[in-house]
């Protein structure tokens, strides 16, 4: 138990220049680009327009992050995800798709946070609202963490009913997963502060413990219009779903509160029933501040993906005491994979170092079944252009060696966060565990790119293979321009966050935290024994 | 003092007592360069008195009968800690002369005087009759064994009236009664002799004259071995809240010259006569209404009369030293020790006038009760001497006397030594526990105060009813603000975690919650720091009629704090002049003061679990964490109580307008051959009744209408 493996890990050094004019173009770049997250999740941290807003607190209630800061332990963190979700979707109406979702403490209990913004056209679901509800119930789901909905919503956004409504993972998907996590164990908790409409209703119903807000709250499957329609009777709001109904008459509620600030303090009773506690790993140390400021990632990082660097500059800047166990270091050397600590947990990391050849994926095949074995979990640092590409390597046999790797990342069992620090495009994507390797969590620096390749390819590629070829130059350029825009603005951050391809864009100094954080929340879920398919030879 | 003559033996003083006076015994001790030895209860392992002693003896538990009461245990401690001295301190042992005796046949010197003449003047009536034959001036009065009705009447008419008829076996005011007119006194006689028969098995009487507005005068001695006896002039203790004194100044505004010289004189006689020995206080009353047959107008002396001898050192003795520069325990000290007094008469030349008051552990706002408890934060005055004998972070308890500390100032003349008085007060700060601080605040600026005009009897009727209001008036929003951030500061003193140190390796499984940064990174939010969040519950306008009373703060940072637009503490450095503040964490709570940027004013909070104590603009608060309870009911106005089961109300015991406990009886009903109680869900006001005694009811129906508590 007195292990003293982390002070045996050599520190890293570094052979960065702060003061040359590259580490503050660098700088100046990455300031920027940080500088303009902030204000895009500002803009949509705001929610609804400001006379949403002011009616919602006319009402007595408290604004959707109050509810979500009030639910927290007061002096700890919330992990939010996908802050910039539908960001430039559906005309700019629906700030964070109108949810906010998150990992948070309450009463000592890591919980997943799901709570409707009313300010947001009445708290619907638009497409990106179900996509974000599902995947904070899918991390609820890996990591075993208790669901607590706070809900104020009038359902489904109809006018895009085609893309809410029919689909696997769409808005019944909600309370399919309602169903399997509490078959699973994993707590699910609604509190209605607000409509709980049609589907809806099915949050609070499908919960395990439920609370309302007299007054405030309503459940029901049709409205009073429906009502008037369907059966001709006419009824009030408060006489067909209202607190008193529900808590006193129907038993569809368990609880019933006064106001939001009663109703989140019997939220946080609830949660402190729970009887569970998450088991830490052996392996946990004191944390230790990186010996090189993590600060240095502003200056070492260059705006364009295709500009190389080591990565061990970056690693020196984002573990433990800057101190690094590395694996193979002279073999394969496009990869870098090693142990260290992130704020006292162990992790391995696989980070590019430029593009993948054959060695390199054998080492980092190698290196996730050595994590795998010790229960080591996984941190991958995505900066790849791809494969290598050519004859000499076709026969040596690369696709697979790639498939290994491949093979390796998709069985590894142990929990694995990707950040994108530069490119991610191609199948490099998918080796250094992509979406769709089911990372636990997936960040993007705001520098990141991502494509299925570079733009400056793609307009190649089909520039090549375009029927009758091109009379000048010009007309080539012509022809190309548009798919390089496209690629562009596709390939940003904000695309991608705006779409869900990732858990949120994230300023590299939150890094470290953010994935300790998460490493933590990891926990409260048991890694099991690996089994892994069968390696092409 | 066989040891003493070795002129290499360092003596070794033992302080038979604890606190406040163990502490001022031996700061004493140890300037003059002697040892310093103390016993102790359980409950003052620790005490700083202890802790400053050169060596420690316990001497059993916390109830003084079992501690500091047992002679037996002292004088083991003595021999076990080699003592040569042994000061008794005032209280607990030091006026008891069995004890003195004791001690000084197991070859030790007590510091007090000779055992014989302790007991002479330990009881209050022979030190009258010794007084008198010392030719001391003492209330006229009766204490004769003739207890016949006649020569009671007889004695009386002798005395005049109005006189006081006391058992002479008696204590604490019990069976004493004050007759005004000659009619009352055969009853009073009667009443009396009854009391003292069930009460002391002793139908004893004794008659004295009755003073009805007195001031209290006492005049401090110093005695040896040798004959010599100087006086150190007089206190004035008048300001008394039953018999308890609050506030003593030398000298006195009520005596003059002649006054003084009297007073003075008969207090030296008295040691004379009895062959005192240590410090001592003569007490006597001062008659300025005439009653004595002075006259109380122009500028004829007014009279006065002894009442009893302390035969110790007094509380009030800081204002002594204060205008005589001496020490008195010094003085005691050599004098037991066998020394001579080191001065004479003329060379004790008061100067100036110094004012003692004592803060006490007692709540004003309820009948000054002594409080326990915690002492979360304490600051004392820069500019006053401060006797006391806690710390902060001390348990005070019920065990002992509630005193906290005597500040003592000293000024050129009254008028200044009052400014100094109220300056220091201003600066006092004691958290944790209430105490008498904002009733001292308020005498030091009272006009009568000021005039020197009070007397005994004074007080209880100037401040019959009296409350410092902060129970009641609006909390400042500085203190609520003050309040969030102690909270803050307690929170995240919590997640801060261990200290990291590089290189300690793995941890075991009960302490890696502890570094989880779930538990250390604070309020941390992606991009930018978020708030932490106190709910403060407060008297002022909530944003519903439901939450009204809690305030939501939101707390930034992790010291300096800040609340809306104002930093609030600095924090780092303890209790430094320039007023910033302190953040401790490890003891399960934080302190800070610091300065309130805007108007500069000092201030203080502590939070421990679900209370904050906070110090704002002099006044203590005690402002509840988290949300009030709620009410619940089904109407959104008053709360309906319905029955419970179908059955017959068989009792209503509230009716329109009474306020209810929570958990209170309303109406009983009975169902199923059960008694059915239908209680109060919080506190509240019954806003109507809804049945009546007979009435049958449904299940459900309502019985009780309750608005919720009062705001």
């Amino acid at each position: 138990m007195t292990s003293t493996l982390p002070a045996t890990f050599p520190t890293l050094s570094t052979l960065h220049e702060p003061h040359t004019e590259k580490a503050q173009e660098n700088r100046r770049a990455m300031e920027a680009a940080v500088a303009d997250l902030k204000e895009q999740v500002a803009t949509a941290a705001m929610g609804g327009p400001e006379r949403m807003r002011d009616k919602h607190l006319a009402r007595g209630k408290l604004l959707p992050r109050q509810r979500v800061e009030r639910l927290l332990d007061p002096g700890t963190p919330f992990l939010e995800l996908s802050s910039l979700a539908a960001h430039g979707m559906y005309d700019n109406q629906a700030p964070a798709a109108g949810i906010i979702t998150g990992i948070g403490r309450v009463s000592g209990r890591e919980c997943m946070i799901v709570c409707n913004d009313a300010t947001v056209k009445g708290g619907t679901y638009y497409p990106m609202t179900v996509k974000k509800h599902v995947r904070a119930q899918e991390i609820a789901r890996e990591n075993r963490l208790p669901c607590i909905y706070l809900v104020d919503s009038g359902g489904a956004f109809l006018p895009l009913w085609d893309d809410v409504f029919p689909d696997r993972d769409h808005f019944g998907r909600i309370f399919y997963n309602q169903a399997t996590l509490s078959g699973l164990g994993i707590p699910q908790v609604a509190c209605v502060m607000g409509m709980c409409t049609a589907g809806g209703a099915y949050m609070p119903a499908m919960s395990d413990e439920t609370v309302i807000v007299r007054k405030q709250g309503t459940i029901y499957l049709g409205g009073p219009p429906l009502v008037k329609a369907a059966i001709g009777v006419d009824v009030t709001e408060e006489e067909l779903g209202g607190a008193d109904v529900h808590a006193r008459t129907s038993g569809v509620v368990d609880h019933y509160a006064l106001d939001d600030a009663h109703a989140l303090a019997i939220v946080r009773d609830i949660v402190a029933s729970f009887n569970t506690e998450k088991q830490l790993p052996p392996g946990m140390a004191e944390a230790e501040e990186p010996k090189y400021d993590p600060r240095d990632l502003y200056e070492i990082v260059p705006p364009d993906t295709r500009t190389p660097y080591d990565v061990h500059e970056v690693i020196a800047r984002l573990v433990d005491g800057s101190r690094f166990h590395e694996f193979k270091a002279l073999y394969g050397t496009t990869i870098v994979c090693g142990f260290a600590h992130v704020m006292g947990f162990p992790v391995g990391i696989i980070a590019n170092n430029g593009i993948l050849f054959s060695e390199s994926s054998l080492k980092a095949a190698h290196f996730i079944e050595l994590c795998n074995q010790r229960k080591i979990p996984l941190v991958f640092l995505q900066n790849i252009s791809g494969f290598m590409v050519g004859a000499d390597v076709e026969a040596g046999g690369i696709a697979k060696d790639g498939a290994k790797m491949v093979t390796a990342v998709s069985c590894s069992v142990v929990p694995k966060f990707t950040v994108v620090i530069g490119g991610s495009f191609g199948a490099g994507n998918y080796a250094m565990c992509g979406r769709g390797y089911s990372p636990r969590f997936l960040w993007m620096w705001p520098n990141a790119r991502l494509s299925v390749m570079g733009g400056e390819q793609a307009a190649s590629v089909l520039a090549t293979v375009k029927q009758g070829g091109f009379a000048s130059k010009e007309e080539e350029e012509a022809f190309k321009q548009p798919i390089r825009d496209q690629y562009d603005r596709q390939g940003h951050p904000y695309y991608t966050t705006a779409r869900l391809w990732d858990d949120g864009v994230i300023d590299p100094l939150d890094t470290r935290l953010t994935l300790a954080l998460a490493l933590s929340a990891s926990y409260n879920a048991p890694i099991p024994e690996p089994s892994y398919g069968v390696f092409r030879m | 003092m066989q040891k003493s003559r070795n002129p290499h033996h360092i003596p070794t003083v033992l302080v038979a007592n604890r606190g406040e006076i163990a502490v001022r015994v031996f700061r004493t001790v140890k300037r003059m360069g002697l040892r310093s030895a103390a016993v102790y209860s359980e409950a003052d392992a620790g005490a700083p008195f202890v802790r400053m002693a050169d060596a420690a003896y316990s001497i059993g538990p916390a109830p003084a009968a079992q501690s500091y009461l047992r002679a037996d245990r002292i004088l083991e401690a003595a021999k076990a800690l080699k003592a040569d001295l042994i000061h008794p301190g005032f209280g607990f042992l030091s006026e008891d002369a069995s004890f003195g005796r004791a001690v000084e046949a197991a070859g030790l010197a007590f510091v007090g005087p000779p055992p014989d003449v302790l007991a002479a003047m330990g009881g209050k009536d022979e030190a009258k009759r010794i007084a008198e034959a010392a030719g001391v001036p003492v209330l006229p009065g009766y204490g004769g064994d003739d207890q016949d009705d006649a020569a009671l009447e007889r004695a009386a008419k002798e005395i005049g009236y109005p006189l006081i008829v006391k058992p002479a076996a008696g204590g604490g005011g019990k069976g004493m009664a004050v007759v005004r007119r000659e009619d009352d006194l055969l009853p009073a006689l009667a009443s009396a002799r009854r009391v003292a028969a069930g009460a002391f098995g002793d139908t004893k009487l004794l008659l004295e004259r009755y003073l009805p507005a007195p001031r209290h005068v006492e005049v401090q001695v110093m005695a040896d071995a040798f004959g010599n006896v100087i006086h150190l002039g007089e206190r004035d203790c008048s300001l008394q809240r039953r018999h308890q004194k609050i506030l003593e100044e030398s000298p006195s505004p009520a005596v003059d010259a002649t006054l003084r010289k009297q007073l003075t004189d008969a207090a030296v006689a008295l040691c004379r006569h009895v062959g005192y020995r240590n410090a001592g206080t003569c007490e006597f009353l001062v008659d300025e209404d005439g009653i004595l047959g002075g006259s109380s107008g122009g500028g004829a002396p007014r009279v006065f009369g002894f009442i009893e001898m302390n035969a110790r050192l007094q509380v009030e003795h800081p204002v002594t030293e204060m205008v005589t520069g001496l020490d008195l325990v010094e003085l005691q000290l050599r004098v037991a020790m066998g020394e001579a007094l080191p001065l004479t008469q003329e060379d004790v030349t008061p100067t100036g006038h110094a004012i003692e008051v004592r803060l006490y552990a007692e709540d004003p706002d309820a009948g000054f009760l002594p409080q326990s408890g915690r002492l979360l934060h304490l600051r004392w005055p820069d500019e006053a001497r401060v006797d006391s004998g806690v710390d902060e972070g001390a348990e005070v308890t019920t065990h002992y006397d509630p005193m906290l500390a005597k500040v003592i100032v000293h000024a050129d003349d009254r008028p200044a030594a009052l400014q100094c008085l109220s300056a220091a007060l201003a600066e006092t700060e004691v958290l944790g526990l209430r105490t008498n601080l904002p009733f001292l605040r308020t005498l030091a600026t009272d006009e009568t105060v000021a005039a020197g005009k009070v007397t005994t009897t004074w007080l209880e009727s100037a401040y019959a009813g009296w409350t410092s209001g902060v129970d009641d008036n609006p909390v400042p929003e500085p203190a609520i603000a003050l309040a969030g951030a102690a909270e803050a500061a307690r929170i995240l003193a919590g997640t801060a975690g261990p200290a990291p140190e590089s290189g300690t390796g793995a941890v075991p499984p009960r302490d890696r919650s502890a570094l989880d940064p779930w538990s250390t990174a604070g309020p941390w939010r992606h991009l930018e720091p978020g708030p932490t969040h106190v709910i403060v519950q407060a008297p002022t306008e909530g944003t519903s009629p439901v939450s009204a009373g809690e305030r939501l703060v939101d707390v930034r940072g992790r010291g300096p704090f800040r609340v809306g637009d104002a930093v609030l503490v600095q924090a780092d450095a303890a209790h430094e002049p320039d007023g910033t503040g302190c953040l401790r964490s490890g003891h399960g709570w934080a302190v800070f003061t610091g300065p309130e940027a805007a108007e500069g004013t000092r201030a203080a909070a502590v939070a421990t679990p679900g209370l904050v104590h906070v110090f704002w603009a002099g006044q203590p608060y005690e402002l509840p964490l988290g949300i009030r309870p709620r009410l619940v009911d089904a109407e959104g106005g008053p709360a309906q109580l319905g029955a419970p089961m179908p059955g017959t109300v068989i009792a209503v015991k509230v009716a329109t307008g009474d306020a209810v406990e929570r958990g209170q009886t309303l109406v009983v009903v009975e169902a199923m051959k059960m008694e059915l109680e239908v209680k109060a869900p919080a506190d509240g006001t019954v806003s109507a009744v809804l049945c009546a005694a007979g009435e049958a009811v449904k299940k459900g129906q309502p019985l009780v209408a309750l608005e919720g508590a009062a705001e």
